[in-house]
């Protein structure tokens, strides 16, 4: 499948042809695997949940509405949000082993302070081109993992300033990407 | 709100983050219908954050693929069980109408408290500010008051300090409790100086200078100076900053003697 449209891979996906999901995982998988991690560290707990993701986007491939929003979006979500759910079962059995009954918060903090290596990968490159506070949002919600509730509660901004710094930092990507 | 304000407050970029409450989503995807500028704006973010994900792309070990496909592979179509008699179809029909009520209204109720949570989050947040601007007025508020009360008080005496040749403009006043010892100062004309000089005011007493303390600009009220006996006049100097043991004379810029009772 050469370059296809994304109208017709979706309608290839809803007819469950398994071709376009092999076209799927070959186009997007690495941009969606960087997403996953840069929130999960371990490797082979990051590919397991790439697998899932795909497994969620065949599964659930229904419910995408592409009036709503363009596919990569969607996946993007899915990957974003198993990733975020695994780390969090991941610490609540953590907790229930140690029995320490620790902040979820603090846990999510815990995961962001292990070493930062694979952000040197081209993230770093366009992020320190932004003003601080605005990497600082990209960096906790993106590559940390955070809900705008969270970072806004757990830095004490308030939530409106967090989306209008994201959205700054967004515009800045856009000129820095040459999105047009 | 007009749109380019609606754009600026970031609700797309939630939205397309999935951060959004579902009456929040619904009113986004509404106002995208009706507008073309808000869809050429989503296809910007999305575009940007699709580029931005390729850029920090990872692949994946090879392995995944193929344990992906055969996964895939081995999937079996959910069994349809056939239905028969008509009383089971009757309370199955009933059952789901019990799951389908309560999971909606669970999944209302959830919602609701969601929002309901987040516009406290909202009206805190505004109080929290509330108080901050207000106790910093307060605050001010307090230190006029006590300026106020310092000027106007018949046991503090006046003594007015006028510019010298040095600077024929420049004016300050000291406020000083010659019973409390305690002496303040107000500027009313002193120019700027730079980072590395710094004013500093003296009292005369018994004809020699006596360090009543150093002070840069405009303080912005009455400024509280050290305390002193017996003064006889009040004068100003130009000097390093931090200030000096014995005042440069060739600097002073203002000078003022103690009215005569």
């Amino acid at each position: 499948m050469p370059n296809i449209t994304e109208s017709e891979l979706v309608m290839k996906l809803k007819a469950r042809d398994k071709s376009s999901l092999e076209y799927l995982y070959d186009n997007y998988s690495a941009a969606l695997f960087g997403v996953i991690s840069r929130i999960i560290r371990n490797e082979k707990i990051a590919e397991e949940v790439l697998q899932d993701v795909f497994l969620k986007i065949w599964d659930r491939i229904s419910f995408y509405d592409p009036e709503k929003g363009r596919l990569f979006t969607w996946m993007l979500n899915v990957a974003r949000n198993q990733a975020i759910d695994r780390t969090r079962s991941r610490e609540i059995n953590n907790d229930k082993k140690t029995s320490e009954l620790e902040s979820f918060v603090s846990a999510i903090e815990a995961r962001g302070n292990e070493e930062l290596a694979t952000d040197a990968i081209g993230l770093d490159e366009v992020l320190n081109n932004l003003p601080e506070e605005q990497s600082f949002v990209v960096r906790q919600l993106y590559i940390k993992g955070y809900t705008h509730r969270e970072l806004a509660d757990e830095f004490d901004i308030p939530l409106g300033t967090v989306k209008t710094r994201l959205r700054l930092a967004m515009m800045e990507l856009r000129k820095q990407l040459d999105i047009k | 709100m007009n749109i380019e304000e609606y754009i600026s407050t970031g609700v797309l970029e939630a939205y397309v983050l999935g951060e959004l409450t579902p009456t929040q989503r619904l009113n986004v995807e509404s106002k995208l219908r009706q507008e073309p500028t808000l869809r050429e704006e989503l296809r910007l973010i999305e575009q940007t954050l699709e580029a931005f994900a390729q850029r920090g792309a990872i692949k994946p070990g090879e392995g995944v693929r193929s344990a992906l496909l055969s996964k895939l592979d081995g999937q079996k179509e959910a069994k349809v069980v056939p239905i028969n008699s008509q009383p089971t179809k009757l309370a199955m029909a009933a059952s789901v109408a019990i799951a389908l009520l309560t999971s909606y209204l669970s999944y209302y109720y959830y919602r609701q408290y969601q929002q309901t949570s987040q516009t406290l989050g909202n009206l805190v947040a505004q109080s929290q500010q509330l108080a901050q601007d207000y106790s910093v007025v307060n605050e001010r508020l307090d230190k006029m008051q006590n300026d106020l009360s310092i000027m106007g008080s018949a046991a503090f005496s006046r003594i007015i300090m006028k510019g010298t040749d040095n600077a024929p403009d420049a004016m300050a006043s000291v406020y000083w409790n010659s019973a409390t010892e305690e002496v303040y100062l107000s500027i009313h004309q002193m120019k700027a100086l730079t980072q590395e000089s710094q004013y500093q005011l003296w009292a005369i007493v018994e004809g020699k200078p006596v360090n009543a303390g150093v002070f840069d600009m405009d303080p912005g009220g009455l400024l509280a100076m050290k305390p002193v006996s017996g003064a006889s006049a009040f004068a100003v100097t130009v000097e390093p900053r931090g200030g000096m043991p014995t005042p440069n004379m060739a600097t002073m810029q203002v000078i003022g003697t103690m009215p005569k009772t």
